[in-house]
């Protein structure tokens, strides 16, 4: 009962990260249907440049983001207005995957260039020690992960939901030509809500940083996982991927308690095929959550 | 129709062409040219109407007159000036409004933040909330729904919707593609009565319908375009006894 209990606290936990890194996918392809393949590696760049900041100037990890989110936002403008907007509109879905992927690689390299290929990770003595409650126990790092991408996720849903770019942004993107008549740049909006999506890297990368070891090629793992997440939630929903990422997180935690660490990993797949055959729409899309 | 600046044949007081497409070819991407030298005039007050069978070029023709598509040759007037390759944000500040066809509502927005949305440009909050108020009262569903999801709305529903978006900043060239589309009578009666007010208040309608006939007995000047060009025009009520439509376009009914 413990051990049940354990696996859904950490599930919650993680699936609130999954959530936080999962949402810039669901903004790509929300505002140009394209499919970011180079999003975890992105993730994992923000890792490395948080790993800098931290052994060469002793910068908390943290504190680097008011450097790295802006960064991030303005490389994400320029990958949609550079790249991705130049991609020709009948084919778009399949050339995206083919950039992203070449992007990914990129970046890949730079890493391994730069970092060599040796395990990184970034230490703070406040995330390594853990909280128990109830005989259940709560490592530090993974509540700092799960605060992070709750506060983050919530600045997000505030920003689309309340501000002024939130709405051009969402009628861009349920509604691309409705949105231009109404006086909306949706080219500019399209660049900004990219310049979002990789800004939710920066935070991720600090986050992995803190609670994970990680090499350049780190993040293949995570394509996999997070495009999972967002089939699930209902591609282009940021709502559904985050509720399917807790969904997600749960099953994991509570299979790797139970099962083993193979299945858990395995269940990403087996909820992404179960989708595919029963709701390709995804569970959380359309109606339930507000696609953004 | 007796109002005089209603009347297309009113000479030499005509009154001042507010929108023009002259001689536009226009296409998408790079296939042959949808609109192959297409000219349409619509007056201050006066209903312009386009028929014709489907795929010929319609929608394109107000793509092209609200600037969503650039005309690869050819010009689009607006009150006398050449506004070919403007943004549609920027003929929304000169006072034209595009009602697309189908639904074009935000569907995961509520009534309220679409309607909003018509005002996106403007910042004075007092101007709009007054026009809020005014369109709420031409489209009571807006009111009745003002908090509702768009998307859950009715189709009919929803096309209130976007007429009271479209209205939210007084346009002066209004363009309705197929208004009618998926209305019952009461809510077509709506629209048709709608139009004839904006006529009566000085704007300039450019009109596609498929209830040709309907369409034609309230429109000033009617225009049937076919393969991307206009093939007869005229007095609306002319052409619609005129037997050519009926052959072009009607499937050789006779014309009553
Ligand atoms: N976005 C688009 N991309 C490519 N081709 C298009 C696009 N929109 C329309 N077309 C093509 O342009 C031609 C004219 O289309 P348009 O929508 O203007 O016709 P329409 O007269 O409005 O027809 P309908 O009565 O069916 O609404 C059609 O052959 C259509 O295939
Ligand atoms: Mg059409």
């Amino acid at each position: 009962m413990t051990l049940l209990l354990q696996g859904l606290a950490l599930g919650v936990l993680t699936g609130g990260l999954y959530a936080l890194l999962a949402s810039g996918l669901s903004l790509y392809f929300g505002v140009m249907r394209v499919v970011m393949v180079a999003h975890p590696a992105f993730l994992f760049l923000a890792a490395y440049l948080t790993y800098t900041a931290h052994t060469a100037f002793g910068v908390d990890p943290f504190l680097a983001l008011p450097v790295t989110v802006p960064l991030f936002f303005a490389l994400g403008v320029a990958v949609q207005r550079l790249l991705v907007a130049r991609l020709a509109p009948d084919n778009l879905a399949m050339m995206s995957v083919l950039l992203t992927f070449g992007l990914a690689l990129t970046i890949e390299g730079l890493l391994g260039t730069f970092y060599t290929g040796s395990y990184r990770s970034v230490s703070m003595d406040y995330a390594t020690r853990s909280l128990t409650v109830g005989g259940v126990h709560l490592p530090y790092d993974k509540i700092i992960a799960f605060s992070v991408a709750a506060l983050t996720l919530a600045v997000l849903f505030a920003v689309l939901v309340k501000s002024r770019f939130g709405r051009a942004l969402r009628a861009t993107i349920q509604h691309r030509e409705a949105a231009r008549l109404v006086g909306i740049p949706t080219e500019r909006v399209a660049g900004y809500g990219f310049g979002v999506g990789l800004a939710t890297a920066a935070v991720g990368g600090a986050v992995l940083a803190l609670i994970t070891p990680f090499f350049p090629a780190s993040h293949w793992v995570w394509i996999g996982k997070l495009m999972a997440v967002i089939v699930v939630g209902g591609l282009g929903s940021v709502v559904g991927a985050a509720l399917a990422a807790v969904l997600l997180g749960v099953v994991e935690g509570v299979v790797l308690v139970t099962v083993d660490a193979t299945w858990a990993t395995m269940m990403f797949y087996v909820f992404l095929f179960l989708t595919l055959l029963v709701r390709p729409q995804g569970f959380f899309g359309g109606r339930l959550a507000h696609r953004f | 129709m007796s109002d005089p600046v209603s009347d297309p044949m009113s000479g030499p007081i005509a009154a001042e062409q507010v929108l023009a497409l002259e001689g536009v070819v226009a296409g998408y991407g790079r296939a042959a040219p949808v609109l192959r030298g297409l000219s349409v005039t619509v007056r201050a007050g006066e209903v312009v109407c386009l028929v014709g069978p489907n795929g010929a070029g319609k929608s394109t023709a107000l793509k092209v007159a609200s600037g969503l598509l650039a005309p690869r040759s050819g010009r689009v007037m607006l009150a006398g000036r050449d506004v070919t390759g403007l943004t549609p944000q920027r003929l929304l500040a000169l006072g034209l409004a595009h009602v697309l066809q189908g639904h074009s509502v935000f569907r995961e927005m509520t009534v309220a933040e679409n309607v909003r949305l018509g005002g996106y440009t403007v910042r004075d909050q007092a101007r709009l909330d007054a026009r809020i108020e005014v369109v709420k009262e031409l489209f009571p569903v807006v009111a009745e729904r003002w908090g509702s999801m768009a998307g859950l709305l009715s189709g009919g529903q929803q096309k209130q919707v976007e007429f009271a978006r479209a209205l939210m900043l007084e346009p002066s060239v209004v363009l309705l593609d197929e208004p009618s589309m998926g209305l019952d009578p009461r809510n077509t009666q709506v629209v048709f009565d709608q139009i004839d007010l904006m006529r009566r208040a000085g704007v300039a309608v450019l009109l596609v319908e498929q209830n040709a006939r309907r369409a034609l007995e309230m429109a000033d000047v009617g225009c049937v375009l076919d393969l991307g060009r206009v093939h007869i025009s005229g007095p609306a009520r002319e052409l619609a006894a005129d037997p050519r439509l009926g052959r072009l376009y009607l499937g050789g009914q006779p014309a009553t």
